[in-house]
């Protein structure tokens, strides 16, 4: 309408900018304030949370002053320096810094599991029982090529269900077993090596090299089983911090020198942070400046509970979260995927059957909207009182909170399945592909980081899920790690909870915080994995 | 898929070097094996809780606790100290005593329930439905607090009388009602709700001729808040265990309590309450499952270290009344009787 006055008095359209840009205008400052709005609001409180976690204020202006001309000056200097260069070293020194601090992350988290879930002949009775199922699956289709799909599925089948657990039992009574760390260099050490052989092959193109690589790892990896057990690393210790951390590190230094022969200079970054830290640490304790009194420290993560809050810790319920989170994927993951995919490519569409299955879906949506304690009430029915499960241990928790977030799962893999273009789907049958290989093949693989997309925003809901616990009875206090997922179990969020209800007031402000801090980081660093994989779908599709 | 064809002579021997490395590999293996003991094998195996284990003692298993907030503090503390020395997984949590009853001990999900008050007959009913029978063991007393907030310099000390006047149905609406020098505003209740045993203890002695509190207060089962609610409003009241007003003394003030007109106003204290001087001391107790006595060895010796640390300080560094030597006594011998050995 306006364009149409402005031309009949002869002006062009956008030439008296005011009239026409300002609702516009208006309508972004708005957008942007809700979004500003919303961040601050996220960003202040959890900056509340951590500086009741962290107690800036009860340390030394000395020890700030040390860490900032060690640590944070040549660090910030460096990445101001790499950033001007412009040609890419910023994000080289950044994941020279981020692979290894991942890995250590994951090593360690390994290691948490097999110290205190695992034991070292169950692990080993499982990749021996592993072994000989994937046996039996290669063996088979080495000797008989031809054979129909039925017979490969039944010999799958009989040799997962069937031999790989009778494998186990019969593999964890032998009266002995080769040492712990043997069983994890040839476990982790080993396989480490293999994947980063095969690795370097393929970036190569260079089958040589690639086991000359694999052989390079192995052999630092059994070499370093020698250094002294009195330094503190174990054989154990260094196995599985070596596969997780010092090869994917040793890996991106050699990609990144073979790439850029020129000048590697991101890859000192990681050098100047640790230096600066080990610097700034040696001054410190010369100089005698007091860091922080911080309710999150070392050994607020490796202590259970206690009523004194100067030693309460939160390991078993970190523990017994991750447990939970396990039992979740497990349950909740293939169950949404299944349904998503029969929902949106096997489903009729019309019909009586049609209008069923639009009835269900209109269900499935309604049911994501369902409060999480009528959730909690639905497991303590279903799993304890009907089904005869213990309550409050990991595999009720698990699945409770995997039934939580399975409509969420559900809606948003259809909407990933759904955007797959229909052009895609009529190609493959126009190749003569089946209904059930353009699914496997084209549908499935476009649609997964969509797919990836939705489940890790479910599952960041699912690890602070305290309704669902409370109602199926995960206790208040667990000072052990559950040792196996039907055990007694308590989770982060219930543990805060419980001390947020303590009489003390150091344990409703400072323990508690730290506790929250933990959550969120636990929640992101599971977030930043999820988002590394789905990302590395997305660059293969 | 393609190289199938190429199998001859080539895959055989390729099959027999593996066989062959893999016999050299398992022979150099064989000299560097531990022996664990196949018995810890079968422990994880069988994926149950309660054998193999052979840590510091020689118990395992689980103790689970569940019941009253107010004895919630005493148990956690057990669990903790008796962990130390024992390997068993003690599990405490809090679901106020009603609660407790209810959902978790009757239906024979727990095999320790805190109450603040003794058990009711319909719990009682509610248990024996389910072939549960409780033992009753009185661990400690408590001085249960009513607090007012700091700057209500009016009111020092209150009766029974005054108290049931305020809480009862259709009771007092300002604080002039009770007497009339005090302001005439209304009153801002805090208290815990019904299926705390704190809540059931007010009703049936302090409230004595009604069998309900009004219900125009603020229920809650997380004491805090109420002290919270306190702090906030000049003319608020609220109760709950001394071991909450112990930690925040300087937030609220606590009211003395005379059991009647005549009676002499006493503060809540560990002292008063242990010399029975306070009128509001209450039992606090627990309830273990005589199955789980008899049957379940860890939940005996933990009964049993429990009834003895009782009457010791870590009871009255919580903030509650230790059980006397002769309670003590009169409980391990209550106990005994339900020794399997």
């Amino acid at each position: 309408m306006a364009a149409e006055q402005e031309g009949a008095t002869g002006g062009w359209f956008g030439e008296s900018e005011h009239i026409s840009r300002l609702p516009g205008k208006v309508f972004a400052a708005v957008c942007l304030s809700a979004t500003l709005f919303g961040i601050v609001m996220v960003a202040g409180l959890l900056v509340y949370v951590t500086k009741d976690a962290i107690r800036p204020f009860t340390a030394n202006p000395g020890w700030f002053l040390v860490f900032f001309l060690t640590l944070v000056l040549p660090s910030v200097a460096a990445l101001g320096y790499y950033s001007r260069r412009g040609d890419g070293e910023a994000t080289v020194a950044l994941t020279a810094l981020g692979i290894p601090f991942f890995g250590l992350l994951l090593g360690s988290g390994v290691l948490l599991l097999f110290i205190d879930v695992l034991s070292v002949v169950e692990w080993f009775a499982f990749v021996v029982a592993a072994v000989v199922a994937g046996g039996v699956i290669v063996g088979h289709r080495r000797l008989r090529a031809g054979a129909s799909f039925v017979e490969e599925f039944v010999v799958g089948a009989a040799s997962l269900v069937v031999l790989a657990p009778l494998t186990f039992e019969f593999v964890s009574t032998f009266p002995t077993v080769p040492q712990a760390w043997l069983i994890y260099l040839f476990t982790f050490g080993l396989s480490g090596a293999v994947v980063g052989g095969l690795i370097v092959a393929r970036r190569r193109n260079d089958q040589r090299a690639g086991a000359i690589a694999a052989g390079a790892l192995f052999a630092v990896v059994t070499a370093g089983v020698f250094i002294d057990p009195s330094t503190g690393i174990t054989p154990q210790i260094w196995v599985i911090l070596f596969t997780f951390a010092g090869m994917p590190t040793a890996l991106y230094v050699e990609a990144v020198v073979r790439s850029r022969q020129r000048r590697p200079l991101g890859l000192l970054f990681p050098l100047i942070v640790v230096a600066g830290m080990l610097l700034g640490a040696v001054l410190v304790d010369l100089l005698g400046f007091a860091g922080p009194e911080a309710w999150l420290d070392f050994q607020f993560l490796t202590n259970a509970n206690s009523r004194f809050p100067e030693e309460a810790g939160i390991y078993p319920a970190l523990i017994g979260s991750v447990m939970m989170m396990v039992v979740v994927a497990v349950s909740s993951f293939p169950i949404g995927v299944g349904a998503a995919l029969y929902l949106e490519e096997y489903a009729p569409n019309d019909g009586p059957l049609g209008v069923l299955v639009r009835f269900i879906e209109i269900n499935i949506s309604n049911l994501a909207g369902v409060p999480s304690v009528v959730y909690g009430l639905l497991g303590l029915a279903l799993f304890v009182n009907w089904l005869n499960f213990a309550s409050g241990i990991v595999v009720v928790g698990g699945m409770t909170v995997g039934l939580l977030i399975l409509p969420i799962i559900i809606i948003s893999a259809q909407e990933a399945i759904r955007a797959v273009p229909s052009s895609l789907r009529q190609a493959s049958y126009g190749m003569g592909a089946t209904r059930w290989q353009t699914i496997r093949r084209v549908v499935l693989p476009e649609a997964l980081p969509g797919i990836l997309t939705g489940s890790i925003l479910a599952f960041g809901r699912a690890i602070g899920e305290t309704a669902p616990l409370l109602m199926i009875g995960a206790a208040a206090s667990v000072f052990q790690p559950p040792d196996g997922f039907f055990d007694i179990f308590s989770a982060m969020p219930r543990q805060i909870y419980a001390w947020v209800g303590q009489p003390a007031y150091e344990f409703q402000y400072g323990v508690m915080a730290a506790g929250v801090v933990t959550l969120i980081t636990v929640m992101l660093s599971m977030n930043a994995a999820a988002i590394l994989i789905r990302n590395k779908y997305q660059r293969r599709s | 898929m393609t190289q199938q064809t190429s199998k001859g002579t080539d895959g055989v021997s390729r099959r027999k070097f593996l066989v062959g490395a893999g016999t050299a590999g398992v022979v150099g293996i064989a000299g560097c094996t531990t022996n664990p003991g196949a018995s810890s094998g079968n422990s994880g195996g069988n994926g149950s809780s309660d054998n193999g284990n052979s840590g510091s003692g020689d118990l395992s298993g689980e103790v689970i606790i569940k019941g009253s907030s107010t004895v919630y503090p005493v148990s956690e503390a057990m669990a903790e100290e008796f962990m130390k020395e024992h390997d068993v997984n003690v599990s405490v949590d809090s679901t106020g005593s009603g609660g407790g009853f209810q959902n978790h001990f009757c239906p024979g999900n727990a095999d320790i329930n805190g109450a603040s008050r003794p058990i009711k007959d319909s719990e009682k009913q509610l248990c024996s439905e389910n072939g549960v029978k409780p033992v009753e063991f009185q661990v400690a007393s408590d001085a249960l607090t009513v607090a007012v907030n700091n700057n209500a310099d009016w009111v020092d000390c209150l009766s029974f009388e005054q108290l049931s006047q305020i809480w009862r149905p259709d009771g007092a609406q300002k604080w002039s009602d009770i007497n009339s020098e005090w302001p005439d505003k209304e009153f801002e209740l805090y208290g815990p709700a019904s299926s705390s045993g704190t809540f059931d203890w007010f009703i049936d002695n302090v409230i004595q001729d009604a069998d309900a509190i009004r219900d125009d207060y603020e229920p809650t089962e997380d004491d805090n808040r109420i002290i919270q609610g306190i702090e906030g409003s000049k003319y608020a009241m609220g109760f709950f265990g001394y071991a909450y007003y112990e930690e925040n003394k300087n937030n609220v003030k606590a009211v003395q309590i005379k059991e009647n007109a005549d009676g002499s106003c006493t503060e809540p204290s560990i002292e008063n309450a242990k010399n029975g001087d306070y009128p509001m001391a209450r039992p606090l107790f627990i309830y273990a499952a005589q199955s789980s006595l008899e049957e379940k060895e860890q939940v005996y010796a933990f009964m049993e270290y429990y009834l003895k640390q009782a009457e010791t300080d870590i009871v009255s560094r919580i903030g509650y009344v230790p059980s006397s030597a002769e309670l003590r006594d009169e409980n391990l011998s209550k106990l005994e009787q339900y020794s399997s050995n």
